[in-house]
C-alpha cells in the first residue's frame, strides 16, 4: 500500500499569572518570539488558502467566535504575519502564535511512531519557550496540551494527511467519517463535564461539545467533524491534505500513534475503494453520544432504523484492512493493539487505562474522588483534568502517571531531544530542516511546500514534492548552490 | 433511540445480519484504583480553582 505522509499541529493553552484572554495574543507572541533555540524567523504565506473548500468553492470569510471579538474591541495587533511570529526549527517544524495559542506543527512523518515522538518533542519546545518567557517576565507561565478551557472555548489538535486529489470530497467523506466518529473510544483525551446545554459527569472527547456540523471549512466556530479546508501545502492538482480537526491532543504517545494509524487505515481503504460503508442517521449526534455514553455500549443510530456500535465499526475497518491491504508493521500494530484494547475495555480496564488517555484520566480522578470524598459535580475536578495536560513534566499529572508506570511511558529522552535537532526519515522536512541549520543566511522564505533562497542577490524557489524520498546526502552539501542542485534532483 | 436492527458489519458485507438490544457489552469492570505518592503529591499542590480562572480564546 502507498505510505501516507502525516503531521500534527497542536495549539497549546496558555495561563500567565495575573493575565487573561485579553492579553493572550500578546503573551503568545512574546512566548513564541522568545523561543530559546535555533530557528528561522518568518513564514512564506503565499500558498496558504484557509478559505478554499474541497467541494470546489471559496468562502468569503471564516466564522469566528463572537465571544472572542469583545477581547479586541478597538484594538489592532498589526500585520497578520507579525502577529503569528513564525519560527521554523531545524527539524522542519513550525512554531507560531495561532489566535493566542502557541502552536507546534510537527515535521511531516511517514511513521506513526516517529510522528508521536515529534509530537512529544513539540511539548518540549513549548515548555522551553514558556520557561524562558516566565523568566523574562518574572511570572508563572503554564502551557497545556489540551483542547478546552471548560468555559466554552476550544482550540485544536489537527492532523494532516497527504492523499491523492482524485479521491475527492465525496469519497473521502463517506469512507473516513465513520472512523472520525468512533476512534475516540480508543484515543479520546477525556474531559470532566460538559460545555453545552446537556450535562454529563465525564466524557471521552475534549472536542465533542464543539462539533456542530457534519462537514464545512470552518475551524474557529461552527466546527465540523469533517473539515473541508482545501490547503494542500503541495501541488493542488495532485494532492489533498486532509485536515482532521475533530481529534484530541493526546498525552500518551502511543495514543497519538494509534490516533494517526486509525485514520491511515481508513484512508488506505478509501484509496482502493474498500472502506466499509456505514450510513449514520446523524453523525454529529453520534459523535456526541459516544463521547457521553456512561454505559460504554457506544450505540450508533444508522439509516433505515438500524443501529450498530463503535467497536463494530472499528472492527469492520480492521477486517477490511486485513483482507484488502498489504499492511506494514505499523498498521498491523494498530489493528492488533486496538483489538486488544477493545477487549480490555470490558474485561481488563486496568490494562486498558495504561494506553488510553480518557481512561487514565478517569481512573486518576475516580481514585482521588474516593480518597477525598468528592463527587463528579465538584468543580475542582476540572483543575485536575487541566493539570493532566500540563506541558511541564515536573507538574503534569500525566507525567506523574508515566513515572509511576500507570500509563505506557514516553519515548526516551534522547529520542525526544534528537527530534529537536532533525528528522530521521527521508521526508521533505529533512530538506527544510537542513536549509535552516545549514543555509539560514540564504533563506528568503520557508513554508511546507517550498524553500526560497537568496543566491547572489536573486531569489531562487525550490519546490519540495511531498511524496519524494529526500536523500541523507543532502547533509553533505557544502554550499547553497550545491544544496539547491541536489534538491532539484529529488524525485 | 430507535428500536431497529443492529448492524455489526458494514452494508457491503452482511447487510442482513441482525441481533437484539441484548447484544451490547456488559457493564464495565472498574477495579479499585491503585494509588501513588507522586501523583497524590502533585494533585494536592494544584490550585483547586485553577480551571475556574482558566479562560482562553477560541482557537482552531
Amino acid at each position: 500500500m502507498r505510505q501516507i505522509l502525516a503531521g500534527i499541529e497542536t495549539e497549546y493553552g496558555l495561563l500567565v499569572e495575573g493575565r487573561g484572554a485579553e492579553e493572550q495574543v500578546d503573551d503568545a507572541m512574546a512566548l513564541v518570539r522568545g523561543y530559546p533555540g535555533e530557528c528561522h524567523v518568518g513564514w512564506d504565506y503565499r500558498y496558504e488558502s484557509p478559505r478554499a473548500d474541497l467541494r470546489g468553492f471559496k468562502l468569503n470569510h471564516l466564522a469566528f467566535d463572537p465571544e472572542d471579538a469583545k477581547f479586541d474591541a478597538g484594538r489592532s495587533f498589526g500585520e497578520a504575519h507579525e502577529v503569528r511570529s513564525d519560527r521554523v526549527l531545524p527539524n522542519g517544524a513550525r512554531f507560531y502564535n495561532d489566535h493566542g495559542h502557541p502552536e507546534y506543527s510537527t515535521p511531516e512523518c511517514w511513521s506513526i511512531f516517529e510522528l508521536a515522538n515529534h509530537d512529544c518533542a513539540g511539548q518540549k519546545v513549548v515548555h522551553r519557550a514558556a520557561q524562558a518567557f516566565a523568566e523574562r517576565e518574572g511570572l508563572s507561565v503554564k502551557t497545556f496540551k489540551n483542547n478546552t478551557d471548560f468555559h466554552g472555548a476550544s482550540y485544536g489538535t489537527h492532523e494532516g494527511y497527504l492523499v491523492p486529489r482524485e479521491l475527492g470530497f465525496d469519497r473521502l467523506f463517506l469512507d473516513v467519517l465513520p472512523m472520525m466518529v468512533v476512534r475516540q473510544v480508543l484515543v479520546g483525551a477525556g474531559k470532566v463535564g460538559s460545555e453545552n446545554s446537556r450535562s454529563v459527569e465525564f466524557q471521552l472527547s475534549q472536542r465533542a461539545d464543539f462539533l456542530t456540523e457534519k462537514a464545512n471549512a470552518e475551524t474557529l466556530y461552527r466546527r465540523p467533524i469533517f473539515n473541508t479546508r482545501d490547503e494542500p501545502h503541495s501541488n493542488p492538482q495532485q494532492w489533498i491534505r486532509l485536515h482532521v480537526i475533530c481529534g484530541d491532543a493526546n498525552m500518551i504517545p502511543e495514543a497519538t500513534a494509534r490516533k494517526v494509524g486509525l485514520m491511515k487505515l481508513a484512508l488506505a481503504l478509501c484509496e482502493i475503494g474498500q472502506a466499509p460503508i456505514w450510513r449514520f442517521k446523524d453523525p454529529v449526534r453520534s459523535f456526541v453520544d459516544i463521547s457521553r455514553d456512561q454505559s460504554w455500549k457506544f450505540r450508533i443510530e444508522l439509516d433505515q432504523r438500524s443501529w450498530t456500535t463503535a467497536p463494530d465499526i472499528l472492527e469492520s475497518y480492521f477486517a477490511a484492512a486485513e483482507a484488502c491491504l498489504e499492511l506494514d508493521e505499523e498498521l498491523r500494530w494498530v489493528i492488533t493493539s486496538s483489538r486488544r484494547l477493545l477487549s480490555d475495555l470490558y474485561e481488563d480496564f486496568n490494562r486498558f487505562r495504561r494506553h488510553v488517555d480518557w481512561a487514565a484520566k478517569r481512573h486518576m480522578l475516580t481514585q482521588f474522588m474516593e480518597e477525598e470524598g468528592m463527587e463528579w459535580s465538584d468543580p475542582h475536578l476540572r483543575s485536575f483534568d487541566l493539570e493532566y495536560h500540563n506541558a511541564d513534566p515536573e507538574e503534569s499529572l500525566h507525567a506523574a502517571l508515566a513515572q509511576m508506570g500507570e500509563v505506557v511511558p514516553d519515548p526516551d529522552e534522547a529520542d525526544q531531544l534528537g527530534c529537536l535537532e532533525g528528522v530521521n526519515e527521508p521526508t521533505r522536512a529533512l530538506a527544510r530542516g537542513l536549509a535552516i541549520s545549514r543555509f539560514n543566511q540564504h533563506l528568503l522564505g520557508v513554508c511546507w511546500r517550498t524553500l526560497t533562497f537568496n543566491v547572489d542577490g536573486s531569489p531562487i524557489e525550490v519546490d519540495l514534492p511531498p511524496n519524494a524520498a529526500y536523500p541523507q546526502q543532502l547533509r553533505t552539501a557544502d554550499d547553497v548552490g550545491t544544496f539547491i542542485s541536489m534538491l532539484r534532483g529529488v524525485q | 433511540m430507535t428500536d431497529g436492527d443492529r448492524l455489526t458489519r458494514p452494508l457491503t458485507r452482511e447487510p442482513g445480519k441482525k441481533s437484539g438490544e441484548e447484544g451490547g457489552p456488559s457493564a464495565p469492570d472498574i477495579r479499585k484504583p491503585e494509588g501513588g505518592n507522586e501523583l497524590l503529591r502533585r494533585m494536592k499542590k494544584i490550585d483547586p480553582d485553577q480551571a475556574k480562572k482558566y479562560r482562553q480564546r477560541s482557537g482552531q
